[in-house]
């Protein structure tokens, strides 16, 4: 068994070596529905590390509990008690940006990285690692989030968190608004950083 | 054996355990929850109705100028809103939702006539799933305020009250600039609001008029 990570070896991990969106390819239907706001990316990261690194830390709590059989279940019951909680505060304190995110935030618990954590990481290690890495590997995913949103406003809709940043003449582009823009920004960024940074070795032989 | 009962249990606790929590927090947050759809629909009504509050007023001020504005009442089974005036001695007009399939998923909006039922106080569309930037411009202003001031009663010759026509000049009274780019949501539109319109002349108007 290889040697438990420490918490900055986590974190790294999950911010760049392994992060979820860039390196795993993993959760990119919401990366793809939510980023075309600010705000909205704002609040879904928030629901989503919060959903991730709660249900890393009670799955690895119950890990040595739960039966091998019926781990997918319990696994699936805990997520969707996160994320409907999540729900729930959103649409009691931020009704406006529920309507914006509509079922993105339901779909949480389809999202491939809340299960992935519980399985690859969860089931396998002490509670604190376990909601260390729900943690780290969700905000990866939100840094990403984050960067594409910061892209894709600003030409989308000329602004930022709702404030005005292009200049008067600029025309929207409305592709960035819509899901084919929200591929090409990913592709184009994952390309960019996977040239950059090569890590496996397919990426590093291409390189050279 | 032993197994599977020990499953069967572990899962019953851990459901009966999440569903409790789920449904705590739920209840919590119930009330709160009912009032932000409540007071969203007010101020919708409100706003077609031509009653100014302040976008970022507090809900309490919204249920108040409500109470004191509007009053629903049911015809026909359609649910109607009487705007008063400022003193609540005469009627500025009635509101009735309006609503159908856009072109991703059901539109939701809110519309008001004068108290003769002969134009369009105003229209606004307050929920839907039409793409940002596209089809969910039906709830910008420049669209919107096209409406206020159509007259209901059809020009000599068209079927419907109003049309949504490609933006450009030579428009005849009761043609309105459609969406670029959102042909589908347009039409969508243009349909279940002449409708909805027509729905509430034929059906809901004779009984209002009749007191």
């Amino acid at each position: 068994m290889p040697k438990p990570l420490n918490s900055s070896q986590i974190f790294l991990q999950g911010l760049w070596n392994d992060n979820p969106v860039l390196r795993q390819i993993l959760g990119i239907c919401s990366t793809l529905a939510v980023t075309n706001l600010l705000v909205n990316t704002l609040v879904m990261n928030a629901g989503l590390i919060f959903t991730v690194a709660m249900s890393s830390l009670t799955v690895s709590i119950l890990r040595n509990y739960t039966p091998m059989k019926i781990r997918m279940m319990a696994q699936t019951l805990i997520i969707a008690s996160y994320v409907i909680i999540v729900d729930i505060a959103i649409s009691a304190y931020l009704p406006d940006i529920s309507e914006a995110l509509g079922p993105y935030v339901g779909l949480i618990i389809t999202n491939c990285i809340v299960m992935g954590r519980c399985e690859a990481f969860a089931m396998k290690n002490r509670p604190w690692p376990s909601f260390l890495d729900g943690l780290a590997m969700s905000l990866g995913y939100a840094a990403v989030l984050l960067i594409i949103a910061v892209i894709r406003e600003p030409l989308g809709f000329g602004t930022l968190l709702g404030h005005q940043i292009m200049p008067d003449g600029f025309t929207p582009w409305t592709i960035m608004i819509m899901a084919p823009g929200a591929f090409f920004t990913l592709g184009l960024f994952v390309w960019f950083l996977r040239a950059k940074f090569p890590q496996t070795a397919g990426e590093k032989k291409q390189g050279h | 054996m032993k197994k599977r009962l020990y499953s069967i249990a572990f899962m019953f606790v851990l459901t009966f355990f999440f569903a409790a929590v789920v449904s705590a927090v739920k209840v919590h947050n119930e009330e709160r929850i009912q009032t932000n759809q409540q007071v969203k629909l007010q101020r919708i009504i409100l706003r077609v109705l031509g009653v100014s509050v302040d976008e970022k007023a507090p809900n309490r001020e919204v249920i108040q100028a409500f109470e004191r504005r509007v009053k629903p009442i049911e015809e026909k089974g359609q649910t109607l809103y009487v705007g008063y005036s400022e003193d609540g001695r005469s009627i500025t007009g009635y509101a009735f939702p309006v609503g159908g399939a856009g072109f991703w998923g059901p539109v939701y909006g809110m519309v008001s006539v004068d108290p003769e039922a002969s134009r369009i106080l105003g229209i606004a569309f307050y929920r839907h799933s039409e793409t940002p930037g596209l089809g969910a411009r039906i709830t910008e202003t420049w669209f919107t305020k096209q409406f206020t001031g159509l007259s209901l009663f059809p020009v000599e010759g068209d079927k419907k009250i109003f049309y949504l026509k490609p933006a450009g000049p030579g428009k005849g009274p009761n043609e309105l600039d459609a969406i670029t780019g959102a042909t589908g949501t347009s039409r969508a539109v243009e349909a279940f609001v002449n409708r909805d319109l027509d729905r509430f002349l034929r059906e809901t108007w004779k009984h209002v008029k009749k007191g």
